[in-house]
């Protein structure tokens, strides 16, 4: 935990107006995971260690070019959890030595996609977990393995289409809850973020940089090219991906979850699905309206459960 | 062997074009290579496709470092070193340019021995993103200067390669190609192909002895911050974002945040500033401003204006 | 038959839909993904009667290839690089299990520095683990060599999984004109898979790939499977001629290019090796005796083959795609031992080019040529060269720059 004086993200305005990560990065224009990540930099700072595993971000630092003005690895698609454990401690070691000062410090940050978050990664995430590591881990999730041409992961939700399931009815699996996978470990900190709505996410980012320990956030990331759809409608699908409901923004902390925002009337989730390309066959060339219908009972059920608490 | 490369942006159907011309090529009799080569493979950015067609084997791979014929599909890669589409271009190469500038205009911006011909432009296309019949207009250019491929047999391979489409565009498809056959008749056969390069009289490679150099020097660490900022991803762009700061009510902290490049900053005097070094034209600050103060025009139109040229 | 344009990654998938293949454990990975997608693809759409399961990693996804040939099926799985070397651990388990299946692996350079371009480094890496090696040079090769892999995997006298090699970017996403065996033609070519005493049943005892303590017997099942894998010289000629005589195409465990009389003599794997022979056509056409040898099969190591080709030549330069760390190219290092002690051994010379997807210039095999004639005249090989030229250490140098540079120009992309 770094301490830093601490902003309050109360309107737009007390947003970052100049950033620190750097432009010039080969993220496809519109990426939903790229906005997520300068929005956090601004306020984490350069006092960081980014450490990554394989996926779109890993194309961030391409010799020479790095956006970072801090500290970037690049380790393996399984394991930066435990990178993250590796610079976590010897940090401390040389603290302890003070061989570094205190404002040579640093917070470790994972970034990682849903790819390695969800599925190979996960092993060692636990294990970071377990060890209680004080570090940060960001998974910008767009619900594919996104580099690779958009095939499905563990993160794919129920009949999108993707690069392997592109049968008449999409993907037949359902998304992985890894926000109660994650909670069970009972970590110091874990939530739900979306870059289209930056309050809600500072105002994470501001808590968690005052607690130690795992604290692991999951960014819906709208995706122009593995979604199909017009960069230009990246933060209007965020929003409509929180109105309908369809990612609820949530955090658990001291052993229990909390909403952040709960949308008073949900939008119909077609909203948020006719948007885009990988939904197309819910609507064209005719409806199907008990493939649509499905994705909204899922989600009214989750909310029914939320209300009932 | 034939050998043609053309260049493009990610997503105006490059890959496209280099099939249906190598479709075209191995229906009418010749051994084909055809391949896309990405570089950072995302939506705007430069990429090139290439065809090699032989009547023998084709022996030859990677990119084609002497092309007999070059296509640009869209002439504001001319102006960027790293599109590269004017690598190897020699005496003996037919450079086509798909604009609406004449073949004098650019043989006075280039320095180059080829012969430049113009593949014209059609009506003005708003959001070069993705650039209407480009892949069937390039092959069929193509298949009409080389005078390799007949009318028909493009025509089966376009019919081929966008079968997954719906039939009218398949058919208008067809039928610009056949206008581009027309277009390009005063030059039909332009293009020869050419042999193997040759053993007694070639260029050094100009090997060197790598030196040794230690770690501090050789190992994979940037030591500098943000040197990203050197890349102009700018160039990416096909629609140009412009704020129109009489409407702008100087909340500055939409744009600026939703920007996923972080291209928009705030200026000291609270209202934003875009940065066109970066912009890479995803339009999500015109989707966002509430007062709709921000507006897009085609990023070709925009230089024009820089530059002084009326369209 | 029917002759179309096939990239190499669909060449592959077709290679595993013509082998008739029931299982396909898959992971993505560039520059292999097309593989999965096109079967994903026919299987969805019922053209392909398999099943197709994404694991969550590569470690998982081969050891659920090696555990579905043990229980009876027949496999196929694709890879690459970094993917490769996360399921090392079990590529050495699963050759030891003793089921044969295919594996596909799209060559990618490996990190550090990650890329995403081709060279040898990862299939060199499954060299020591007991799985056969096939490397082909064109997609033609790429459909033929599966249907042979299983064949071979497959024999009796075997029972190895084999690794097909392709190259990435150069096969994987490029068009060639590739002959599809006749689906029936091909089912009977490799035959149904005969699980031969290994198939988990119901009822029936079996124990497999279980622990073993003592040098005695762990040395034991280790070298048979070499000598199994050895095995595989024995029988390569025979498949490749029924191949041959099946499909009108050969497959020998060495392409010999220009041989007969070749002075001098260029030694590569995999697709680059077609540049290497319009560079003999070239050196021929201004009177030299150039030649190519191509290590079709590269495990088992076809030594005997090796050194009866190379023997009495002037000088052999080996052109290797791959580095190993502190001693250099590895197919040099396995031509040197093949031709150690003979009578008439050539000069040997080797050349490390194409790390990353670099390319190698019809030039500078001119120049290796002439650095052979070199060599000959002075009766001694030449050190090992790096193909890398000063205009590269020039980019080189301006990257540098950049990576220390508080503050540079504008760069464009």
């Amino acid at each position: 935990m770094i301490k830093q004086s601490p902003v309050h993200f109360h309107r737009m305005k007390d947003m970052p107006s100049t950033h620190l990560l750097g432009t010039g990065t080969p993220m496809c224009a519109g990426c939903g995971g790229l906005e997520t990540l300068h929005t956090m930099y601004d306020i984490l700072g350069h006092n960081t260690v980014f450490v990554n595993a394989a996926g779109c971000m890993t194309l961030l630092s391409v010799y020479p070019f790095t956006p970072f003005r801090g500290g970037w690895l690049y380790t393996a698609m399984a394991s930066a959890p435990a990178g993250a454990q590796g610079v976590r401690d010897a940090v401390d070691i040389l603290m302890k030595k003070n061989k570094l000062s205190a404002d040579e410090n640093v917070e470790v940050v994972v970034v990682t996609g849903d790819g390695a978050a969800y599925g190979m990664g996960m092993s060692a995430t636990s294990g970071a977990m377990d060890r209680n590591l004080d570090f940060i881990y960001l998974c910008y999730d767009n619900e594919g393995y996104g580099n690779t041409g958009q095939q499905y992961s563990a993160a794919t939700p129920h009949a999108a289409l993707t690069s392997t399931s592109k049968g008449s009815h999409g993907y037949p699996g359902y998304k992985k809850d890894l926000f109660a996978i994650w909670a069970a470990h009972n970590p110091a900190y874990v939530a739900t973020i979306i870059a289209a709505e930056p309050l809600d996410l500072a105002k994470k980012i501001e808590k968690l940089q005052t607690m130690s320990g795992p604290r692991m956030l999951i960014s819906l990331a709208p995706c122009p090219t593995g979604w199909d759809y017009d960069p230009e409608l990246s933060v209007e699908i965020g929003r409509l991906a929180v109105q309908t409901g369809v990612w609820p923004l949530k955090e658990y902390i001291d052993g229990e979850v909390r909403h952040t925002k709960v949308p008073k009337q949900r939008k119909p989730v077609e909203e948020y699905l006719r948007l885009q390309g990988r939904f197309r066959h819910l609507f064209e060339p005719q409806r199907d309206e008990p493939g649509i219908a499905e994705i909204q009972a899922r989600v009214d059920d989750y909310w029914d459960r939320v209300d009932s608490k | 062997m034939f050998r043609i490369r053309f260049h493009g942006r990610g997503g105006q159907g490059m890959k496209t074009a280099s099939r249906i011309l190598g479709t075209a090529f191995f229906n009418a009799g010749y051994e084909v290579q055809d391949a896309p080569r990405y570089g950072a493979e995302r939506r705007g950015a430069p990429i090139f496709a290439y065809v090699r067609a032989a009547k023998t084997v084709i022996n030859e791979r990677g990119i084609i470092s002497h092309p007999d014929l070059v296509i640009v599909a869209d002439d504001t890669l001319v102006g960027m070193p790293a599109a590269g589409v004017t690598q190897g271009v020699d005496a003996h190469t037919v450079f086509l340019i798909n604009s609406h500038e004449s073949a004098e205009t650019w043989q006075q911006r280039l320095n180059t021995e080829a012969k430049i011909l113009i593949l014209a432009a059609q009506e003005e296309v708003e959001d070069r993103a993705a650039l209407p019949y480009i892949g069937s207009r390039c092959a069929a250019a193509a298949a009409a200067l080389t005078n390799a491929i007949s009318q028909k047999i493009l025509l089966a391979a376009i019919s081929e390669e966008l079968g997954h489409l719906n039939q009218d565009i398949i058919d208008q498809n067809r039928d610009i190609a056949l206008g581009v056959f027309d277009e390009m008749s005063d030059f039909t056969g332009l293009v020869e192909p050419r042999g193997l390069p040759s053993a007694t009289d070639f260029v050094d490679p100009g090997w060197i002895d790598v030196p040794f150099e230690n770690a501090q020097v050789s190992n994979i660490a940037i030591h500098a911050g943000a040197t990203s900022v050197k890349v102009r991803t700018g160039l990416w762009r096909t629609m140009r974002p412009i704020i129109n700061y009489e409407n702008c009510s100087g909340c500055a902290w939409i744009c600026s945040t939703y920007c996923p490049d972080g291209a928009i900053n705030v200026r000291t005097d609270g209202y934003p500033e875009i940065d066109y070094d970066h912009c890479k034209g995803c339009l999500v600050c015109v989707a966002q401003c509430p007062p709709h103060a921000i507006e897009s025009i085609p990023e070709h139109a925009a230089r024009e204006q820089e530059a002084g040229v009326t369209s | 038959m029917t002759r179309k344009l096939l990239t190499g990654n669909s060449a592959a998938a077709w290679g595993a839909r013509l082998a008739q293949v029931d299982y396909i454990p898959a992971f993505p990975i560039t520059p292999q993904t097309e593989i999965i997608e096109d079967l994903a693809a026919w299987i969805d759409r019922g053209e392909m009667d398999a099943r197709l399961v994404t694991l969550e990693s590569e470690h998982s996804m081969i050891t659920a290839a090696g555990s579905a040939a043990s229980s009876g099926v027949r496999v196929f799985t694709a890879t690459s690089s970094q993917g490769l070397l996360y399921g090392m651990e079990m590529v050495y388990a699963v050759a030891g299990w003793r089921t044969p299946f295919v594996m596909v692996n799209v060559s990618r350079g490996l990190a550090s520095p990650i890329t995403l371009e081709s060279d040898h480094n990862d299939i060199m890496a499954a060299r020591d683990s007991g799985f056969l090696q096939i490397h082909c040079a064109t997609c033609q090769e790429i459909a033929d060599s599966i249907l042979i892999a299983y064949r071979l995997a497959e024999h009796a006298d075997v029972r190895m999984p084999a690794l097909v090699n392709l190259d990435g970017f150069y096969l994987s996403f490029t068009r060639e004109p590739v002959d599809l065996p006749d689906a029936a033609k091909a089912r009977s070519f490799v035959g149904e898979y005969d699980p031969e005493n290994l198939q988990f049943k119901g009822n029936s005892p079996l124990s497999q790939a279980m622990a073993v303590l003592g040098g005695g017997p762990y040395s034991y099942f280790r070298y048979e499977a070499h000598l199994a894998v050895q095995q595989a010289l024995a029988v390569y000629d025979d498949i490749a001629d029924e191949f041959a005589a099946e499909f009108g195409r050969r497959h020998d465990m060495i392409d010999c290019y220009q041989m007969d009389d070749a002075e001098y003599v260029f030694v590569m794997l995999g697709s680059f090796s077609t540049k290497a022979r319009d560079a003999v056509d070239s050196l021929r056409a201004a009177g030299w005796k150039a030649g190519l040898l191509r290590p079709r099969l590269f495990r088992p190591f076809p030594q005997m083959r090796i050194r009866q080709q190379l023997q009495g030549r002037r000088a052999v330069a080996v052109i290797d795609q791959n580095i190993s760390m502190g001693m250099g190219g590895v197919l040099h290092s396995e031509s040197a031992t093949a031709l150690y002690g003979i009578k008439d051994a050539p000069l040997l010379a080797s050349y490390i080019g194409g790390l990353g997807g670099r390319d190698i210039s019809q030039q500078e095999f001119f120049a290796i040529a002439n650095e052979l004639r070199q060599a000959y005249e002075r009766g001694e090989s030449p050190p090992p060269r790096l193909l890398y030229t000063e205009n590269e250490m020039t980019e080189m140098r301006k990257l540098q720059a950049i990576a220390q540079a508080e503050h540079a120009e504008i760069h464009e992309t």
